[in-house]
Order: structure tokens, then C-alpha cells, then sequence
């Protein structure tokens, strides 16, 4: 034991060094020690020059809790220094519960400003232990120290503390708002009569904290009480009681039903909403799927760029219940917002696209944005709106190549022959998904005139432009193709035979398949394979005596795929065409 | 092309079969407008027998879109076959086509969506 006396002697003789790594290397010793000396010198060490060591001390202190640290911690808070002072009470919060007794033991203290802080680290604390000295501390001959300790009930929220809270609101008025903030944060109902007559107050500050405190207490039964201060002459107070309103209503999940004259608070309800106040926003975006006038409708649109993505989806969903006006609306206020709002609007306006919409929207193709003018290209052609056909074509020129893609898809869905010279100067575009937009479109109309065209582009200069009319004979698949496909079995070009010869499997409908046959000898394997395929589709079983022969073809997936093909029709007389095979 | 007709929970479920070219296409209109008579505007067409489309298959499906716009109603498609989902790729109708993979995903949506 002696030795350790020793050691904390000389560590309590090395923090008077002007060394601050000796000093500092003595607090942490110190901190092994639980003799008091070691405890005093800890507290000692919080007058230190440096921040750092006086830091240390204190969370070593913290850590050690007991009686002896509390003590001269609580004597700390009348140190003349108001840092240190800070710091004694930071730690005893952090003691928690040890300390309460030493604080208790100390809060009659004659100096008002210790008693003030003894009662702010109770609060901290929250020891219900406490809560019968701090009420007598409401009454305290310093308001400081009253208001703290109605702070401290409102903290520690024990209902053992609304008689004394509500006494002191009655005979204490330094310590009225505090006591009044408290009884709402106690948040018990016995509190509530009270708070209604004390709601009825001329002082508009106390009114304010009052009916916030029955917000906060949140009984639905409170509603009717406050619905008459809505009509409060002082909008502060009105727009309190509405957020008390709120605040219960949102406590008992949404569900309050009852007549509010919220058109009178629609400006303070959608700054709420702008401003992130999450229960103003639940509560004004649940009311509003009963709330549809031209003003709401025109706010909502005003707060779309201040909100969070989950509302902002929500007041697409009620944009979308309020109905076709909505959309005028929205147009009325589409130039303005963002470009995420704007792309959620037209997704709105979709819902109700027609021939009106579709005009209007007209008025917006010159958007700076290209995904916008993307998104209105597309809602044009999905409004089936033939007068947005010369607009379409004008949007074919725009300089982003995503929007021209667009709108040659869009004015496939609208074109009609007139358009079809137009479409193909799409299949020079420089971007390949502009070509292939085009080529749908194209597809689409897919009339004789689209038909003659693209047999001509199967002898096109540029290859691509071979496969795009290929493909697109195959797709437009009506009789007047079969010609044309028949005839590129012969083109140059292996994968345009190959596409030929598909396409014509899928049509099926052709009166003499010999090219096809011819085709089983073509020479490339993809073209063979291509053939026995198309052959089986048109002719079925009798499709086998022309293909038997590939069986022997010099290419592997060649014969396996004439193996398998002939296999699936399941029929079991040909197993002997295929026994021979086993040991290809 | 055979065209059956079924009914669940307001929907009329139309299922084909066979290929959808001009003739049937023209056929899958008048079935469609008989629909609309009868005042159902919600409309889904199962394609699992599809096999074949081509352009006027094409073109009856698109105007049948624009007439259920036009009487506020709904149409969807499922069960599009490798070939047929190619041929809406390309032409970019899959973007104005409401597609769902299978019938029931389709019906299900029709639960939470408001017509009309």
C-alpha cells in the first residue's frame, strides 16, 4: 500500500512539471489508481493549462465514477473558470446515477449559480432520486435557478413532477414557459385541464408554449380544444395550435378525421412541407387526397423541387387522383422545376395524355434539357395526337442523339405513308440507335411503298444498310416480303441470306420453297443451318428428304443441328436415319 | 388465329393463338370493340400462343392502344415469346406497351390502379 502512496505522490508531484508529456504521462497513471489522491490529483488535472491533459483527466474521471470523484467534482462547479466549470459538469452527467447523491447532498448551495448547475446536471442525469429537490428548486429565490430546474422536470420526465410543475406555472412566472414546455415534454394527461386554462392566457408567449405542450402530451380528445385557437387573430398563435393538431394527429398514426379550415393555413402547411417538417408533410400529404383545389394543386407543384424522392413520388400519386386538371395545371407550372421534377411531371401527364394534353405539350419540346425533350417525344407518340407529327419530325433534327432516337420511335407510332421518305433519312443518322429507331418506325408503317424501298436497300452500298432492309422485310412479314427475301437467298452477303432465309421460315406462307432447298448447299454453314430450319418450319416432315443430306455435311454444327432438328418432330421412323450417326 | 375471351376481376383476358398478321389482326379489332360495347376498358392480351407477328399484327395492336386511351381504359400484354418481345424491341412499342412476363403479374397490377 505504502508503494502506491509512494507512486501517486510522486505522480501528484509530476503534474506540476512544465513538461507536458510528463504531465501527461502522470494523468494517465493516475488513472490506474482508485486511492482518492489519485481521484483529487485527477481533479486537480482539470485546471491544467492544456486542453488536451485537462480532457483526459476528465474521461478518466468519468470512467472511475464512485463517491470521492463526484464530491470534488461537485465542489468544481463554483471554479472561478467557466471552461472548467463546463467540464466538472460534463463528467457528472457522465457519472450518471453515482453522482445524484453528491449533487443532492450540495443543492442548497448559497452560490444561485452552483445550485443552477447542480440542477442542469440532475436534469441530465434523469434520476427520478431527484425530482423532489428539484421541485422544491422551483421556488428557488433566483428565476435562474427556477427556470433550470422546471428544464430539469421537463427532462427527467417523471409525473411525480406535473402538481409541482403545475403550482409553479401558477405562482412562479419567471418559471412559467419553462414549467408549461415541461408538463408537454412529461407528456402526462393529468396535465391536460390545467394546460387548456392556462391556454386561455392574454401573454401570446405563454399561449404559444402552452398549446404546444398539449401537443406534445398528444391526446386526441385535445383536438377540440385547440380547434378554437385556429381562429386566433395572432397567425403564431394559429399556426401553433394547427402544429399541435398536427402533432397529435401524427401520434395516433394519421388517423384524425375532422373538419379542419386548413385553406387558411395552406401557405404555412407548404412552407412545412418545404422545409422538411416531417409531420406537417405526412399530415398535409394525407389530407390532400381530399383537397384538390387550383391553389393546393398549384403549391404542390411549387414545393416538388424541395422535396425528398419518397414525397415527391407521393404528390405524383395525388397529382395523379386530382384527375385530368392536374395536368393543365402542371403544364401551367412545368417550365420552372428541375429536371428530376420535370421528368416525374411527365409521368404524371401520361396518365392523362390526349389529343389537348398532347398540343400543350408542344409548347415544351425546345426544353433545355434533352431527357425532358426525350420524355415529351415519347409521351407525343404514345398520345397517338396525329397533329404532333410535323413537331416529331422537327424533334428527328434535335442535336442529342437519345431524343432523335426518340422521335423517330415516336413518329413510327403515328406515321403514316407520307412520313416514309422522312423515316429513312433516319437510317443515315450517325448514331446507330437513331438508325435502329428509325428502322422500327419504318417497320411499324411497314406499308408496299416502306416494302419496295427496303428490297432496294438490299443491295444498298453500305452493308449495314443491307441487314437493316433484310431485317426489316423479315419483320414487316407480310406477302409482299416474300418476294424480296426469296430473291436475297442469292445475295452476296452470307448474313443477309441468313436473315432471309429466317424470316422466311417465320412467315412460312410460300408457295415454292425451292430456293430454300438450294440453300442446304449454300456455303456458309450458318445459311445451311438457317435453311434446314426454315425448310422444317414451311414443309414439316416432308421437309426431311431435303434435309437428310446435310446429315453428311463437312460441318460439325451443321449435322448436329440437322440430328437434333430432325429428332424433335418425333417421329420414330427416322431414329434409322439417325442410328447411323451415333459414332460421328 | 383463335381469339378466346375470359373474365377476372373486370378484366377481360384475351388470349390468342396462332399468328397475329393482318386478317387476325383485323379479327382481334372487331373482338376488342365487342369488348367495348360492352364497356370493359380494361384489357389484357395473353401472347403465349403467339408465334408469329408481323407488321399489321403490329398496327392492330397499336390502334387497339389508342382506342382504350381514348375511352380512359387500360391494356397489357403478357407471355410474349422470344420473337415477338424482338419485333416490339426494335419498333420501341415495348416503351408504350404496358408488358408484363406473365398473366398473373398483369392482373395482380390491376388491383392498385385506379381507371377511369
Amino acid at each position: 500500500m505504502s508503494n502506491a502512496v509512494d507512486q501517486i505522490t510522486d505522480l501528484l508531484s509530476r503534474l506540476q512539471s512544465p513538461d507536458f508529456y510528463e504531465r501527461e504521462e502522470a494523468v494517465r497513471n493516475l488513472g490506474s489508481f482508485r486511492e482518492d489522491e489519485a481521484v483529487a490529483g485527477l481533479v486537480m488535472a482539470l485546471e491544467d493549462p492544456d486542453m488536451g491533459i485537462r480532457e483526459l483527466a476528465g474521461d478518466l474521471l468519468a470512467d472511475m465514477k464512485g463517491d470521492t470523484a463526484s464530491r470534488l467534482l461537485v465542489s468544481f462547479l463554483g471554479n472561478a473558470d467557466i471552461g472548467t466549470r463546463n467540464l466538472a459538469a460534463e463528467i457528472l452527467v457522465r457519472i450518471g446515477s453515482e453522482a445524484v447523491q453528491p449533487l443532492l447532498d450540495d443543492i442548497d448551495n448559497p452560490d444561485y449559480d452552483i445550485r443552477k448547475f447542480i440542477v442542469d446536471v440532475l436534469g441530465l442525469i434523469r434520476d427520478d432520486r431527484s425530482v423532489e429537490a428539484i421541485c422544491r428548486k422551483l421556488y428557488d429565490e433566483n428565476p435562474n435557478v427556477a427556470c433550470s430546474a422546471a428544464e430539469a422536470l421537463g427532462e427527467i420526465g417523471s409525473t411525480e413532477a406535473v402538481p409541482a410543475l403545475i403550482g409553479a406555472f401558477e405562482s412562479v412566472d419567471d418559471a412559467r414557459l419553462q414549467a408549461a414546455e415541461a408538463l408537454g415534454k412529461i407528456g402526462d394527461p393529468s396535465a391536460l385541464e390545467k394546460l387548456y386554462e392556462f391556454a386561455e392566457t392574454d401573454d401570446s408567449m405563454v399561449q404559444y408554449v402552452v398549446l404546444e405542450a398539449i401537443g406534445n402530451i398528444g391526446q386526441a380528445e385535445s383536438i377540440d380544444r385547440l380547434k378554437k385557437h385556429l381562429d386566433h387573430e395572432d397567425r403564431t398563435i394559429a399556426e401553433t395550435a394547427l402544429t399541435a393538431i398536427i402533432n397529435i394527429s401524427m401520434k395516433h398514426g394519421g388517423k384524425f378525421d375532422g373538419d379542419l379550415p386548413l385553406d387558411k393555413f395552406t401557405e404555412f402547411l407548404f412552407e412545412g412541407i418545404r422545409n422538411h417538417n416531417r409531420r406537417i408533410t405526412e399530415f398535409t400529404l394525407g389530407r390532400l387526397k381530399h383537397w384538390y383545389s387550383q391553389d393546393v394543386m398549384f403549391r404542390l407543384l411549387d414545393v416538388l423541387d424541395s422535396v425528398e424522392d419518397d414525397d415527391r413520388e407521393r404528390i405524383s400519386d395525388i397529382l395523379r387522383d386530382a384527375g385530368p386538371s392536374a395536368a393543365v395545371s402542371i403544364l401551367e407550372r412545368f417550365a420552372g422545376n428541375t429536371i428530376t421534377t420535370k421528368l416525374t411531371l411527365l409521368d404524371v401527364i401520361k396518365e392523362f395524355l390526349d389529343d389537348d394534353l398532347a398540343q400543350r405539350l408542344i409548347g415544351f419540346i425546345d426544353d433545355p434539357e434533352p431527357d425532358v425533350r426525350q420524355k415529351i417525344a415519347h409521351l407525343l407518340g404514345l398520345s397517338g395526337f396525329t397533329g404532333a407529327v410535323e413537331t416529331l419530325k422537327k424533334m428527328c433534327s434535335d442535336s442529342v442523339g437519345h431524343v432523335r432516337s426518340t422521335a423517330y420511335a415516336a413518329l413510327g407510332w403515328l406515321a403514316s405513308e407520307n412520313e416514309i421518305d422522312f423515316l429513312f433519312e433516319g437510317l443515315n443518322d450517325k448514331y446507330s440507335d437513331v438508325r435502329q429507331s428509325a428502322l422500327g418506325a419504318l417497320i411499324v408503317v411497314g406499308s408496299q411503298r416502306v416494302v419496295e424501298r427496303f428490297t432496294s436497300d438490299l443491295y444498298h452500298d453500305d452493308v449495314e444498310r443491307q441487314r437493316l432492309a433484310v431485317t426489316a422485310l423479315g419483320m414487316i412479314g407480310d406477302a409482299d416480303v416474300v418476294g424480296p427475301l426469296l430473291g436475297a437467298i442469292d445475295h452476296p452477303d452470307s448474313s443477309v441470306r441468313k436473315l432471309a432465309i429466317t424470316s422466311l421460315g417465320r412467315i412460312k406462307s410460300i408457295d415454292d420453297p425451292r430456293p430454300l432447298v438450294l440453300a442446304l448447299s449454300d456455303e456458309s454453314a450458318a445459311v445451311r443451318k438457317a435453311a434446314v430450319t426454315a425448310l422444317l418450319d414451311i414443309k414439316g416432315q416432308a421437309a426431311v428428304q431435303d434435309i437428310r443430306a446435310l446429315l453428311e455435311d463437312t460441318d460439325v454444327w451443321v449435322r448436329y443441328h440437322t440430328i437434333v432438328s430432325i429428332g424433335d418432330l418425333g417421329v420414330s421412323s427416322y431414329a434409322e436415319l439417325i442410328i447411323p450417326y451415333l459414332g460421328d | 388465329m383463335e381469339i378466346n375471351v375470359n373474365e377476372s376481376n373486370g378484366v377481360a383476358i384475351v388470349y390468342l393463338k396462332g399468328r397475329l398478321d393482318l386478317s387476325s389482326g383485323t379479327a382481334l379489332k372487331e373482338q376488342i370493340k365487342t369488348l367495348f360495347n360492352d364497356e370493359k376498358i380494361k384489357i389484357h392480351l395473353n401472347l403465349s400462343d403467339v408465334e408469329f407477328i408481323n407488321s399489321s399484327g403490329l398496327g392492330a395492336l397499336v390502334s387497339i392502344m389508342k382506342e382504350t386511351r381514348l375511352r380512359k381504359g387500360r391494356l397489357s400484354l403478357s407471355n410474349l415469346a422470344s420473337y415477338v418481345q424482338e419485333i416490339f424491341d426494335i419498333t420501341q412499342l415495348s416503351h408504350i406497351f404496358e408488358i408484363f412476363p406473365t398473366e398473373e403479374e398483369a392482373l395482380s397490377s390491376y388491383q392498385s390502379i385506379k381507371i377511369g
